[in-house]
């Protein structure tokens, strides 16, 4: 009885287990789903995400929480699923998830035994995370590297949500030098609701250039806890001496519990942040995570050695050169290409070794960079500068030498290329020589067959300039005109002295006349004083016209002392004072007389 | 008598300097030059030869027949002289100096004959007629050249036009082997040129050469 009672406890109590175990394992059955639509989408749009509850809906369903992702809920539903006969009643949440950012994101699954959803954002102007047509749709999920601790010298905010760690990979530093550095944010999953702004140092002595716009991201478990980590790579510049502390800052929003701590040690203990926030044991907070300080060492860079065409490169530097063609003709442009490579502060350097290509026309050159990294740290420069040769021959184009600071060996540095070697030839245009006839083995071109022969060679002309044009033949015409605008003088004086003479000689002809007619109608009258002051008054006009004299100075005494006192002159002016004051009376026969020797003295002058 | 002595010697020491010249320029010379760069296969060159020929010897039949046949093989559009450019193309410029200097003579006579006797009025007219026309004629040569002093001949095979003179100025259109252009300014081993359809634009001076070389 004793023993039969015993083993209907120990019945019972297996019935009892078996209950429990079957209530474990229907509570364990997903009552609770969700599902994302597409699972693949372009930065810049969104995705569905619904959580259905297939029972009463009495669980309540919170807002998950995951970095980078922006979950909004844009509706509800509650319907009734026949399953298996059965009806089940289930409600869902619709949730809008906006992408923040490029990269793959886990939105934690709704329960314990569910698989996480997985989203791929591509970035929007980005081809390299568009899917091959040949992959499957579903994204494959970021690695996720177990067995990882804090970085050294990092350390969690109080709240054990974030950490932020600069690397810089020296400690000592030249003015203007750029070094490569990384920003990493850890964020623990479920604990950041989302990233405000982009790194920024605590120090305004130092620049971060090229900053990346979009992080890379990848998880880790770091002490057993998933992390998202954000990576920025960027420049560090530094602008002036001295020593300074250096730390990186980020601006986060996280989530503070609000519960005590021992209170939420059961969802510690569970781990899923999902569920912390299903009993709504959070409140976002913004916060500013600062990365731990560095110590750095900025030094200036030595005067010492410092070379002349020195223009602030900072790096480890190579150069090359090449020009093309290598056979050109005087006046057809070559390229020549000067290639840097290596890594430091390209942005400084410049075309200045091209300056000195003496003997060259050069153009101002156009410059491309090639870089390995998105930091634009390390690659290779090329300079292309078309010259022209100004003359014929082997032309050689000076070295090109590139002097920069290479902080590793600590002194300036002076890079150097080889002297190129270029055949210039006469231009097609100058040359006066017939061309090279093809060869044999070639026809002659199309040209040739309706040409017309070849001339015997004849006298060659200087130029091709029309003579007429030429400033030596200019010459000729020249004096041409001048020595017939001189003959044209001279012949036009000559003619003019002639007209003067023969306008003298008719003026006296015809006071000659006027004087014989006067002294005819005074013969016809019979006044001899009136006949022989006519006779005097014409003979005085002209010798005074013959002897330069004024009419009034032809005195008897004048006419005697130039030509005697025997003469017929002499006589018509002793005749004229007699008759004047003597009332000389003449003939007819004297007057006739007296009248043939004026006339003749008058007319005769005129004639000589 | 003594001006017509210093023109006779000025003459035969412009004629003589032409006759010792030791390198030059003959029609016979360039027309030959331009056969060979013919056979050769380089109508600019060629095209730009016979031009060259044809302000030398205008009239030679065969450096115009030349230059038409090389010019249609290459593509290019016949040109076609007017009448002016055939009348002004009567002789050639070094003939057409000496005869408008003549010219030059003769009027000049006539105007010191006219000082000197009013006799032979209508002798006198003549030579100054003769004497303006043999003028004229060398003005209308000159006229008639004027433009093909500033062109030049395309000597590579589609020459690229650009916007500015440097190489790497972008190219507006390209111009073929044996154009002649007209050259309007020159900077820097470029020469501005306008074509015939009056579109301008940079082309490298060693893509062409003028037709009255420099």
């Amino acid at each position: 009885m004793r023993l039969n009672h015993i083993r209907s406890i120990l019945l019972a109590s297996l019935g009892l287990l078996g209950v429990f175990i079957a209530a474990i394992a229907f509570a364990d059955d997903p009552l609770v789903y969700a599902t994302i639509q597409p699972a693949q989408i372009q930065l810049g749009e969104s995705a569905q995400f619904t959580i259905t509850n297939l029972g009463d809906g009495t669980n309540p369903i919170n807002i998950p929480v995951v970095s980078g992702l922006k979950f909004e809920i844009i509706g509800r539903t509650r319907e009734v699923q026949l399953i298996n006969g059965s009806t089940l009643p289930s409600s869902s949440i619709v949730f809008r998830v906006t992408p923040q950012m490029a990269g793959i994101f886990t939105i934690p699954a709704v329960t314990p035994k569910a698989q996480p959803l997985v989203l791929q954002v591509n970035g929007a102007a980005s081809g390299a995370n568009i899917p091959h047509p040949s992959r499957p749709a579903a994204p494959i999920p970021p690695p996720i590297f177990s067995g990882g601790s804090i970085p050294k010298g990092v350390h969690l905010t109080d709240d054990g949500s974030a950490y932020v760690r600069l690397s810089v990979p020296k400690r000592e530093l030249y003015v203007g030098e750029s070094v490569p550095v990384d920003i990493e944010v850890g964020m623990r999953s479920g604990f950041v609701a989302s990233l405000n702004g982009l790194p920024k140092l605590t120090n305004d002595d130092f620049a971060l250039n090229s900053l990346s716009r979009q992080p890379e991201r990848t998880e880790k478990l770091i002490n057993g806890e998933p992390f998202v980590l954000l990576t920025w790579r960027s420049t560090l510049a530094v602008i002036k001496p001295g020593a300074f502390s250096l730390a990186a800052e980020v601006p986060l929003t996280v989530k503070i519990r609000t519960r005590p701590k021992q209170e939420s040690s059961l969802d510690d203990r569970f781990g899923d942040p999902f569920w912390q926030n299903i009993f709504g044991a959070t409140v976002p907070k913004d916060v500013n995570v600062t990365s731990p300080a560095q110590e750095l060492t900025v030094h200036e860079l030595p005067a010492e050695g410092r070379p002349a065409d020195f223009h602030g490169a900072i790096g480890t530097f190579s150069i090359a050169s090449d020009v093309s063609p290598v056979k050109a003709e005087v006046g057809d442009p070559l390229t020549l290409r000067m290639r840097v490579t290596g890594t430091g502060s390209f942005d400084r350097v410049d075309s200045s070794m091209l300056d000195h290509l003496d003997q060259w026309k050069t153009y101002p050159p156009k410059s491309s960079f090639n870089t390995s990294d998105p930091l634009s740290f390390s690659g290779m420069k090329t300079f292309e500068q078309p010259v022209i040769a100004s003359k014929a021959g082997v032309q050689e184009l000076p070295g090109l030498t590139f002097s920069y600071f290479d902080p590793n060996t600590r002194r300036y540095e002076t890079a150097r290329s080889a002297p190129l070697t270029v055949s210039i030839s006469p231009a097609l245009a100058d040359t006066r020589t017939a061309p090279q006839a093809p060869s044999a083995s070639l026809p002659e071109s199309e040209f040739a067959a309706g040409l017309r022969p070849d001339h015997v060679e004849t006298t060659t002309v200087s130029s091709l300039i029309p003579l007429y044009l030429q400033p030596k033949f200019l010459a000729v015409p020249s004096i041409v005109v001048l020595a017939f605008a001189a003959g044209w003088v001279s012949a036009r004086r000559r003619r003019g002295v002639g007209d003067r003479e023969s306008a003298t000689d008719r003026i006296a002809s015809r006071a000659a006349k006027r004087a014989l007619a006067q002294m005819q109608g005074a013969a016809r009258a019979g006044d001899a004083a009136l006949f022989f002051e006519s006779a005097r008054t014409a003979l005085q006009s002209e010798l005074a016209a013959r002897w330069q004299l004024a009419p009034e100075e032809i005195t008897t005494a004048e006419v005697e002392g130039r030509i005697g006192a025997e003469n017929d002159i002499r006589q018509v002016f002793a005749l004229a004072d007699e008759a004047k004051y003597s009332g000389r009376k003449l003939n007819a026969t004297d007057f006739a007389r007296w009248l043939r020797i004026v006339r003749g003295h008058l007319m005769s002058d005129k004639t000589s | 008598m003594r001006a017509a002595l210093v023109v006779c010697l000025l003459l035969g020491s412009v004629g003589a300097r032409s006759e010792s010249e030791p390198v030059g320029y003959s029609a016979a010379g360039l027309y030959n030059l331009g056969n060979s760069y013919a056979r050769a296969g380089k109508p600019g060159m060629a095209i730009l030869n016979y031009e060259r020929a044809s302000l030398l010897s205008p009239n030679d039949p065969d450096v115009q027949a030349n230059l038409r046949y090389v010019r249609a093989s290459a593509h290019l559009p016949a040109e076609v002289p007017d009448t002016f450019d055939r009348v002004a193309g009567i002789a050639a410029p070094f003939w057409l100096s000496w005869i408008g200097v003549l010219g030059l003579m003769i009027v000049g006579a006539s105007v010191i004959a006219a000082q000197l006797s009013l006799r032979h009025r209508l002798v006198r007219g003549a030579a100054t007629l003769l004497g303006v026309s043999m003028l004229g004629l060398m003005f209308c040569n000159a006229l008639a050249l004027w433009p093909r002093l500033h062109q030049g001949v395309v000597i590579a095979a589609a020459t690229p036009v650009r916007v500015s003179p440097v190489p790497m100025g972008d190219p507006l259109f390209t111009l073929p082997e044996g154009e002649k252009v007209k050259i309007t300014a020159e900077h820097e081993g470029f020469a501005l040129i306008e074509t015939r359809a009056g579109r301008a634009g940079w082309i490298a001076n060693s893509n062409f050469a003028p037709i009255v070389p420099r």
